[in-house]
C-alpha cells in the first residue's frame, strides 16, 4: 500500500509506472462469502485469487499461493458499490459557492452542461466514500434555472486525474416536478409542453442539421449546443434521466418516452409504487432513495418505506441513492438505505443487485458489478453483511488497484485521538 | 432544575404513590410546580408558565414484559430479563417477576427493550411537512436576538412527521427554533403523543431551553441584511450585549423587589420585557442553554462567555468538532450533541470524524446523538450503531449498553430530565420501546412503543398507531396516507 505522498510523486513522474507498480502484488482471500452477482450466486467459504489487478480464480480451497493472504472467515466479498445518483466530485462544501459546480443558472446552456467538465477527482469526498465501499458513482447535476440540468456521467472513485471518467454522457437530466412547474411559469402543463418542444426541436434539428446551422429553418426553443446534447437522447443512444415524484407525473414521463422512443430512467419516484406495473411494463429503471417516506412536498404525499419492495415485486429494475440529501458527502450511506429497504420487504438479493449489479446492466458496462474470473478486481471486503450498520470495509479495490483506507477524516481522527489518549493517560 | 420528577407526576394518577414516597415535603414542591390554570401575568414572577401542559397519562393496566434483552439506557445490558410497569412507571426490573392478576403479559423472547428514545434536536411541528413556505415557522429572522419567541407557539400538532418518529421509538423530543439568529428563542420539550394542542404534548415540568447559534448562520443571515453580526466577532458582540442587557434588567427587578420587601412606597414595577425576561431565566438557572456550535474554538469562546455572565451551557448541538475539545467539555459539564456522520454542507461542518461521538464519550464528556431531520429521527438507533461501529473499528471497545446511553440517559441529562426519563430503572417513567431484534442492526424494527406505560404505537394494530389529521383522505378519500 502506498502513501498518498508517494502516489503524488509517482503521478508527477510517470503515471503508467505507478499503475503497473500498484498492481504487482497478488492476493488471495480465503474462506470468504462471495456475492458474485453472477449466475453463480452467493458462495460460502470460497477463496478468491487476484493477480495483476484481475480476478484469476474463484473456488473452494484454491491451491495457488499469492504474495499476500487474507483470512476472510466471517467476512463478505462483493463488487464495489455504485452510488446511483450523487453530486460527488462536483461539490466540496455545499455552502461555499466557489467549491460547488453542481448546477448553473445559465440561459445559454442547459442540456449542454457536461458534469465531467466540473468533476474533481481530488475531492475529499472521493477517498471518504471509497474507503466505505463505493467504487463507482452516477454523477448528476442539481436543478437550477432550467428544465434540463445537464448531462449525467459515470465515474470511478480511483481518484485518478486521467482515469476517473468512465462514461462522459450516460444521458441528460430533466426536471418534471414542482421545480419544473414553478420554473415554467406555474403549471406542469407548461413544463411538459416545454419538454416536448425541446425534444421535437432536437428531432427536427437532427434531421436537418445543416439547414439549422446555416441559421435557417423554423425558430428553435433551445440553442444548438443544447440541442446537440439532446440529439443522442432522441435517437435513443443516451438516457433521459427524469427527476419525477408524483404518480401521474411518472405516467406522463412514460408516455413521453413512448412518444419520442426514448430510453428513460426515473429518478426519485416517491410515488412509483402506485404505478409500478406501468413502470415495469415500459421497462424503465428507477433510481430511488428507499428511506424517503415523508411528504416533504405535495408531490411526494405517497412516499413510503416499502416503495422499493413494491417496485421490485412489480418487476422494476432498481438503483439506489441516499441517504437523503447526504447522498453526496456520504454517498456510501446508500448501503444503509438498501438495508432499510430490506427491513421493509425488499429481498436481500434484490437490494444487493441494486447496489452492485444493476448499474452495470442498465448502463451496459461490460461485467462491472460482478465478481468473476477474468474480470478487473473492483471489490470490497466487508467485515460482515454490507447492508449492516456494524460493519466496516476492510479492503477496497478500484479497477484492480487496492487503495488505502485513509481520508481527510481519518487523518483528523488520528491527530486528535493521539491528543485525547495522552490526556487520558496522564 | 431539581424535582422535575415531582413537577410532572402530579399530572397523572401517580401522584398518590409519590406522595407516599416523599411525604409532606412534596406538597410544597407540588404547589410551586402546579401546571393547572394559566395565571394572569401580574408581574414577572407569576408569568413563568402561562401555557401549562395539559398532557394526561391514559389509564393502563399493569404490564409485564418477560424474557427480553434489555439495554437499560443507563449503561447495562440485561439478558433474559423482565420489566414490570405499574401506573406509568417502571415498578420492577429483574428476572422471574410475577405479574398482578390484571396485568398484560408480553413474551419478549429474542426481542430487545430500550428506554424510549430522546431526540434533543428536532424541528417537527415548527418546520413541518410538507415543507412549504407556510410551514416554515422556526426562524424569526427579523432580529439577531429574539429570546422573546417561543418554539411552542409555532408548533403544528398535525405535522405528519410526529408519528414517523414515534414509529422509530422517539418518545421525547426537544423542539427548537432554528439557527438563523444568535439567540433564536425558547425551545420546548414534548412527549411524542398525538394531540390537537401543543399544550397536550408538553412534558409537564420540563425546563425550558434557549436556542443560541454560533458561527456561520447568524453572520450570514444578518451580514446579508447589512446588519450586525456580519462576522464571528460580530456574533460575540451581539451575544455579550444581550447578556449585559439581561443583567441590567435583572438588577432592575431586584431593586424593585428589594423595595417591595422593605415596604418602600417608591417601588415601581419595571416595564416587562419578554426578550430580557427569558435571558434572565437563563441567568437564574431556570432555562437551559442549547447552543448550536460546530467549531471547537467557538465552543471555547462560548464557555468563556457563559462564565463572564454567570450561566451554564447544557449542550453544544451539531458539535462536529467536539472531539477536538472533548476534555474541555467534560471539565465544564457541557454535553455534545452530534450526528454520526453528517458533514460538508458548510465549512464549519467540514472536519467531521465518524468517531466523534465515541471520542467525546472516551474523554468522559456527555455524548448525545441527535437528528435535526425528519428522516434521521425515525432511526436514531441506526446512527448510534454506525458511531459504535466506527469506534470499535479504531479499537475503543465500547459496547452496546454504553452506546445506547447516547440516545437515552445522556439526552435526558441535557434536558434536565435525568431523574425522570432516559433509562429503564425502577421509579422512572415507563417510556419503552420493544424491538423485534437487535436495535443495532439495520433490519431491526420497533414493535411497540409505550409512553408513561401507555401503549402509543403498535406495529400490528393500526388502532394504536396515530395518524395526523393531515393524512386523512389526502391521497384516496377512504384511506390514510401511509
Amino acid at each position: 500500500m502506498k502513501s498518498l505522498l508517494t502516489r503524488k510523486v509517482l503521478i508527477a513522474g510517470l503515471l503508467s509506472c505507478f499503475c503497473a507498480n500498484a498492481l504487482a502484488d497478488s492476493l488471495v482471500i480465503r474462506d470468504v462469502k462471495v456475492h458474485t452477482m453472477t449466475s453463480a450466486g452467493s458462495l460460502e467459504g470460497t477463496d478468491v485469487l487476484i493477480d495483476e489487478g484481475i480476478v484469476r480464480a474463484i473456488g473452494k480451497n484454491l491451491s495457488m499461493s499469492a504474495d499476500r493472504e487474507i483470512d476472510g472467515k466471517g467476512k463478505v466479498l462483493t463488487p464495489g458499490v455504485t452510488s446511483g445518483l450523487t453530486k460527488m466530485g462536483l461539490v466540496e462544501i455545499s455552502g461555499i459557492g466557489q467549491t460547488s459546480d453542481a448546477s448553473a443558472d445559465n440561459e445559454n446552456f442547459t442540456a449542454a452542461l457536461e458534469v465531467v467538465d466540473s468533476f474533481n477527482p481530488h475531492s475529499t469526498l472521493i477517498p471518504h466514500n471509497r474507503m466505505h465501499g463505493v467504487t463507482r458513482a452516477v454523477v448528476a447535476p442539481a436543478a437550477k434555472g432550467s428544465l434540463f440540468s445537464g448531462s449525467v456521467a459515470l465515474v470511478n472513485l480511483s481518484g485518478s486525474v486521467t482515469e476517473s471518467i468512465e462514461q462522459r454522457n450516460l444521458g441528460v437530466l430533466v426536471q418534471f416536478n414542482e421545480f419544473a412547474q414553478s420554473n415554467s411559469g406555474g403549471s406542469r402543463s407548461a413544463a411538459l409542453a416545454s419538454i416536448r418542444r425541446s425534444l421535437k426541436d432536437a428531432t427536427d434539428y437532427h434531421q436537418e442539421k445543416a439547414l439549422y446551422q446555416r441559421g435557417e429553418g423554423r425558430e428553435l426553443s433551445m440553442s444548438l449546443d443544447d440541442l446537440d446534447a439532446l440529439v443522442p437522447v432522441v435517437l435513443g443512444e443516451q438516457f433521459l434521466f427524469a427527476n419525477v415524484s408524483r404518480s401521474t407525473d411518472i405516467l406522463n414521463m412514460l408516455a413521453l418516452a413512448e412518444q419520442f422512443n426514448l430510453k428513460l430512467i426515473i429518478v426519485g419516484a416517491e410515488e412509483g409504487w402506485m404505478v409500478a406495473e406501468e413502470i415495469a411494463q415500459a421497462n424503465v429503471p428507477v433510481i430511488i432513495d428507499p428511506s424517503n417516506n415523508l411528504p416533504v412536498r405535495f408531490e411526494t404525499l405517497g412516499a413510503r418505506l416499502d416503495n422499493a419492495a413494491l417496485l421490485h415485486a412489480a418487476g422494476v429494475t432498481l438503483m439506489f441513492t441516499g441517504m437523503g440529501w447526504q447522498n453526496t458527502h456520504n454517498a456510501h450511506l446508500v448501503t444503509q438505505v438498501a438495508g432499510i429497504a430490506v427491513s421493509y420487504g425488499l429481498p436481500h438479493e434484490a437490494a444487493l443487485a441494486a447496489l452492485f449489479l444493476n448499474p452495470g446492466i442498465v448502463f451496459n458496462l461490460d461485467g462491472e458489478g460482478q465478481v468473476a474470473e477474468g474480470r478487473k478486481a473492483d471489490l470490497v471486503l466487508w467485515s460482515n453483511d454490507p447492508l449492516e450498520l456494524m460493519r466496516e470495509a476492510e479492503l477496497v479495490m478500484v479497477n484492480g488497484e487496492e487503495l488505502p483506507l485513509v481520508s481527510r477524516s481519518t487523518r483528523l481522527r488520528d491527530r486528535y485521538f493521539a491528543k485525547l489518549k495522552a490526556d487520558r493517560d496522564r | 432544575m431539581l424535582s422535575c420528577r415531582a413537577y410532572f407526576v402530579q399530572e397523572g394518577f401517580v401522584v398518590k404513590q409519590i406522595e407516599i414516597l416523599l411525604g409532606l415535603l412534596l406538597v410544597v414542591v407540588l404547589a410551586a410546580c402546579s401546571e393547572g390554570e394559566p395565571e394572569p401575568a401580574k408581574d414577572l414572577r407569576s408569568a413563568k408558565n402561562p401555557f401549562p401542559s395539559t398532557y394526561q397519562i391514559p389509564e393502563s393496566k399493569p404490564l409485564l414484559i418477560r424474557g427480553a434483552t434489555i439495554l437499560t439506557g443507563a449503561g447495562d445490558l440485561l439478558e433474559d430479563a423482565d420489566v414490570l410497569i405499574v401506573e406509568g412507571v417502571f415498578d420492577k426490573v429483574g428476572t422471574e417477576l410475577s405479574a398482578p392478576s390484571n396485568a398484560v403479559v408480553i413474551d419478549a423472547q429474542d426481542k430487545w427493550l430500550t428506554p424510549g428514545l430522546i431526540d434533543v434536536h428536532s424541528h417537527m411541528g415548527v418546520s413541518s411537512a410538507p415543507g412549504t413556505a407556510n410551514h416554515t415557522d422556526h426562524n424569526e429572522m427579523t432580529n439577531p436576538v429574539t429570546a422573546q419567541v417561543w418554539a411552542e407557539h409555532s408548533i403544528w400538532p398535525q405535522d405528519p412527521q410526529w408519528e414517523k418518529a414515534l414509529a422509530g421509538g422517539i418518545t421525547t423530543v426537544q423542539i427548537l427554533p432554528g439557527s438563523g439568529n444568535l439567540i433564536g428563542g425558547r425551545g420546548v420539550t414534548l412527549k411524542n403523543v398525538p394531540s390537537t394542542t401543543v399544550q397536550g404534548m408538553k412534558f409537564p415540568g420540563a425546563p425550558y431551553s434557549l436556542k443560541m447559534a454560533c458561527g456561520e448562520n447568524p453572520r450570514r443571515v444578518y451580514g446579508g441584511k447589512g446588519k450586525l453580526p456580519s462576522t464571528r466577532m460580530g456574533n460575540m458582540a451581539g451575544f455579550r450585549q444581550a447578556w449585559s442587557d439581561a443583567q441590567e434588567y435583572q438588577r432592575e427587578w431586584q431593586r424593585y423587589e428589594a423595595k417591595l420587601e422593605a415596604n418602600d412606597s417608591s417601588a415601581e414595577q419595571p416595564e416587562r420585557n419578554l426578550k430580557l425576561e427569558t435571558l434572565v431565566g437563563v441567568l437564574e438557572g431556570e432555562i437551559r442553554i442549547h447552543n448550536h456550535c460546530y467549531r471547537a474554538d467557538e465552543m471555547a469562546q462560548m464557555i468563556d462567555m457563559s462564565k463572564e455572565f454567570g450561566y451554564e451551557i447544557a449542550a453544544f448541538h451539531h458539535a462536529v468538532e467536539a472531539y477536538k475539545v472533548a476534555p474541555m467539555l467534560a471539565d465544564n459539564g457541557v454535553c455534545a450533541v452530534m450526528w454520526a456522520d453528517w458533514w460538508g454542507f458548510k465549512q464549519e461542518a467540514f472536519d467531521m470524524v465518524r468517531e466523534n461521538i465515541a471520542l467525546v464519550d472516551y474523554a468522559g464528556a456527555c455524548a448525545i446523538v441527535h437528528s435535526d431531520d425528519g428522516i434521521q429521527t425515525q432511526r436514531l438507533n441506526q446512527e448510534v450503531a454506525k458511531a459504535l461501529s466506527a469506534a470499535n473499528r479504531m479499537g475503543l471497545k465500547i459496547d452496546r449498553a454504553r452506546a445506547i446511553t447516547w440516545l437515552t440517559l445522556n439526552p435526558a441529562r441535557s434536558l434536565g430530565l435525568e431523574e425522570t426519563i432516559g433509562s429503564i430503572e425502577e421509579g422512572k417513567n415507563a417510556d419503552l420501546v420493544l424491538w423485534d431484534s437487535d436495535p443495532f442492526s439495520v433490519y431491526a424494527r420497533t414493535e411497540k412503543v409505550w409512553i408513561d406505560g401507555a401503549l402509543r404505537y403498535d406495529r400490528e394494530d393500526s388502532s394504536v398507531r396515530p395518524t395526523s389529521d393531515f393524512n386523512l383522505g389526502i391521497i384516496a378519500p377512504e384511506e390514510d396516507r401511509p
